[in-house]
């Protein structure tokens, strides 16, 4: 059982994968990709809490949720990707046996309390659950950490020894499939990788405290999944011949075996992993699995006065959150992408996976993990940062690969209409206006099928007192979507002659924002 | 370093051609442009490059040739923002047929190039005809010296358009709010390194002295569908007029000089080329032109 167990984990490890190498141009929607980000358990709880609303998207996390009472946590041993790769990693820095990591047993409660706490934060609309989340960590760390690390590793040494003569047509070769099958873009370079490769360092590098220490301790998934299947009715029997070894006990990857009787198992905790049953000594052989109709009940470690305490410390947290960093002038930049909803709502239900980041055709030049400006809860989210990568015009994929549609699944004609903020010139330092020569590359690119940018003809006068004729740009605001490739595109080597601010988004479903969101005059 | 050779005996040809007028005209009953309207882009082609003596004209067997159309921008052919994807097909063909080692079709695009280079279909259509057709890699540029250059004195050009032994350049005929016009040379700048947009200021002279290193063998001039209005990008198909020509001529100014007919334009109103005829790097005399105007059908 557990070699078909480690099966599974990696086919659905490599089914992650697939499906994130998959998100690209051109995208093929038959099999959507962020269809394993919708397996996530805490999705469709969260969701409900936030919208009191049921959704069918989240179906596979559905499922998942109706079969752990049943079944246990085999979410955590058999799919999730994150617990995979903890294991993996376990195996590289040599877990200590429970023997050893059996001290940390009294940290059960934290994964509760972090999940009770994230569900009080969330019915005041504090969006905690998803930084914690295992597949959005996963997926973040992929699209931030991992993937563009391998790429860049990969296609500089290849370029490297391309240069060696007598290696130049194998390597070529290589690179060639290299660039067809894993990286047909440019390289991805996103922000932000330092903190978030930090936080998936830290969760694997626990794994030297004891196996699985994040989901034993630290993870909400997996407290929610443990919750549900404290009366599973799959059980390990132990048989007579149990010479009392204690083997299955030092080797659980969850220590959900008690030291003082191995014929129990802490269904809370087990993920069924099978390794009981494999290191079960040849000659007793005294373990099975079985369905039974009236199966025993495991307690939850979570005491009422630790709940009382977590409540408390989250409605404390809540109050130093609602502070803030008031910081008004970082809002003018925060960009989102076309068809996000209403900023408060995005931020609820945006759950910070990055898939958009990912299949952004700017390759995380425009859409990128956000920092901290404005609030907290921005960390992560995506912004659109134009000066270095812009919206393509004939580009919708953010919103098709969103997995709970923050980011709403605009046709392209609608994503075309929707105005994702707009564009300013800086006449102080745009080229017309500052040193009176033509340039108007801005209204060059301008993608709207009539320019957004126009331009007009100026008499000016020069230092000498001779006169010239110039094309001085300017904005039409109803024709502005705010793509921002005005802003990417201008010549000048620093700041950009035209810049593109939130004022005249349109979010969600609604109009274009004039004063009601962020105080912008309407004109 | 073929390309480089080239380019020297070009300009030391060009230097002394003027004093030369018997040697200019010594193929002369091969026109030195030509018009050809009314038929589809795969006619208008075989049609010009009969009149112009067959591609064994320009395409020698074994030569490496670069086909440079304009596939700038992520928009779908019918939007006569990128080079008509049918001509680049049968030019490929017409390559291969004249004994061509390898041709490489590639243009350094203005919008995400995977999309580019799909949704102009040439990346489609050329492979079909067996051609490669890849992205730009931002390693492979070179610096060029421009001996001829007044503001500009170095600029970085593609290595595989640099090392080519002929050079076709295909540009679409389309309108654009700075030089006027978008033909051959202004295509060029499809293989040109470093920060293009700071080209457009003082543009005229720029675009003349880069280009003026790079000069193709051959310019073929799309005129199938003609972007009239919002160019470069276009996007509104109401600004696409289908004027079904094509204009071809071993010499890229005077080709562009022809084009200027589509738009209804003077040499006087596009400075970039004026700047060009200025410098006399027209390879034959635009007020006594031997060429030829037809129409199939």
């Amino acid at each position: 059982m557990a070699k078909t167990r480690r099966i599974f984990q990696i086919i659905f490890l490599l089914f992650f994968v697939l499906l994130f190498l998959k998100a690209r141009y051109p995208y093929d929607d038959s099999l959507s990709s962020d269809l394993f980000l919708r397996f996530s358990p805490l999705t469709p709880v969260f969701y409900f809490i936030d919208t009191l609303e049921l959704r069918w998207i989240f179906w596979p996390a559905l499922i998942i949720l109706f079969i752990t009472p049943f079944l246990g946590r085999f979410f955590c041993g058999w799919i999730c990707p994150l617990g995979t790769s903890i294991d993996a990693a376990g195996k590289l820095v040599k877990s200590p046996s429970n023997k050893i990591s059996g001290k940390y047993h009294s940290l059960r409660y934290l994964k509760f309390a972090i999940l009770a706490g994230a569900g009080i934060l969330a019915l005041f609309s504090v969006n905690l659950w998803s930084y914690l989340d295992p597949l959005s960590i996963f997926n973040r760390a992929l699209t931030v950490t991992v993937y563009p690390l391998f790429t860049v590793i990969t296609e500089q040494s290849l370029l490297f020894l391309s240069n060696i003569p007598w290696l130049e047509e194998p390597v070529y070769f290589a690179y060639d499939h290299f660039k067809e099958l894993l990286m047909p873009e440019e390289q991805a370079l996103v922000n932000q990788i330092f903190w978030i490769t930090l936080l998936f360092a830290i969760i694997l590098g626990l794994e030297r405290l004891s196996r699985r220490f994040w989901c034993r301790y630290i993870c909400p998934a997996g407290a929610l999944l443990g919750f549900l299947s404290q009366f599973r009715f799959y059980e390990r029997i132990v048989g007579e011949a149990c010479p009392v070894c204690n083997k299955c006990q030092t080797e659980c990857k969850m220590n959900a075996i008690p030291e003082g009787d191995v014929s129990f198992t802490d269904k809370i905790e087990c993920i069924e992993c099978f390794n009981c049953g494999d290191v079960c000594p040849p000659k007793a052989k005294s373990i099975t699995y079985r369905w039974r109709w009236k199966p025993y009940h495991s307690k939850v470690d979570f005491t009422r006065r630790q709940f009382v305490v977590t409540s408390g410390i989250s409605l404390f947290s809540l109050g130093m959150l609602s502070v803030g960093l008031k910081n008004k002038d970082a809002h003018q930049k925060r960009i989102r992408p076309p068809g996000a909803l209403e900023e408060n709502e995005f931020l609820d239900r945006c759950i910070r996976c990055l898939e958009c980041v990912r299949i952004c055709q700017s390759n995380g030049r425009c859409l990128q993990p956000d920092g901290i400006h404005g609030s907290l809860l921005e960390l992560w989210v995506p912004v659109a940062l134009m000066r270095d990568g812009y919206c393509e015009y004939n580009c919708n994929l953010c919103g098709q690969v969103c997995p709970t549609e923050a980011i709403l699944p605009l046709t392209l004609a609608e994503k075309q209409k929707t105005p994702m903020g707009l564009a300013y010139f800086d006449k102080n330092i745009c080229i017309p206006f500052a040193e009176n020569r033509d340039c108007i590359v801005c209204e060059e690119h301008c993608p709207t099928p009539d320019k957004a940018i126009k331009f007009e003809l100026k008499l000016v006068t020069l230092p000498d007192g001779s006169s010239k004729v110039v094309k001085q740009p300017y904005v039409i605001r109803d024709l502005c979507i705010g793509c921002g490739i005005c802003e990417t595109k201008c010549p000048l080597p620093g700041n950009s002659g035209i810049f593109v601010t939130i004022e005249n988004q349109k979010r969600g479903l609604g109009e274009p924002d004039q004063e009601e969101v962020y105080g912008y005059p309407a004109n | 370093m073929k390309r480089r050779a080239f380019i020297k005996s070009a300009i030391a040809t060009g230097t002394v051609l003027p004093f030369m007028p018997v040697l200019a005209n010594v193929n002369s009953q091969s026109p030195q442009a030509i018009w050809i309207e009314n038929g589809e882009p795969e006619q208008l082609l075989s049609a010009a490059l009969k009149e112009m003596g067959g591609i064994g004209e320009f395409v020698k067997s074994g030569d490496v040739v670069v086909i440079k159309p304009n596939m700038g921008w992520d928009r779908a052919p019918e939007y006569a923002a990128n080079t008509n994807p049918q001509l680049i097909r049968a030019l490929v063909k017409e390559c291969y047929n004249a004994g061509a080692k390898t041709v490489k079709v590639f243009d350094r695009t203005c919008n995400n190039p995977r999309r580019c280079y799909q949704n102009s279909q040439i990346e489609k259509f050329a492979s079909e005809a067996d051609a490669e057709v890849d992205q730009i890699r931002q390693n492979r540029f070179e610096k060029i010296d421009l001996k001829e250059g007044v503001l500009l004195k170095n600029w970085e050009i593609y290595r595989d358009f640099l090392e080519a032994d002929k050079v076709i350049n295909v540009p679409i005929a389309k309108h654009h709010s700075l030089s006027h016009v978008t033909l051959g040379m202004k295509n060029l700048m499809g293989v040109m390194g470093g920060n293009r947009g700071s080209i457009h200021s003082d543009f005229d002279t720029k675009i003349v002295d880069i280009t003026s290193a790079i000069f193709p063998q051959l310019t073929i001039i799309d005129g199938y569908r003609v972007l009239t209005k919002n160019g470069p990008v276009g996007g509104n198909l109401a600004d696409v007029s289908l004027k079904k020509t094509l204009i071809m001529s071993p010499c890229m100014i005077t080709a562009d000089f022809l084009a200027l007919e589509l738009f209804g334009h003077s040499l006087e109103q596009v400075g970039h080329l004026k700047e060009a005829v200025r410098r006399g790097l027209n390879k034959y005399d635009l007020n006594n032109l031997n060429f030829k105007k037809i129409s199939l059908s």
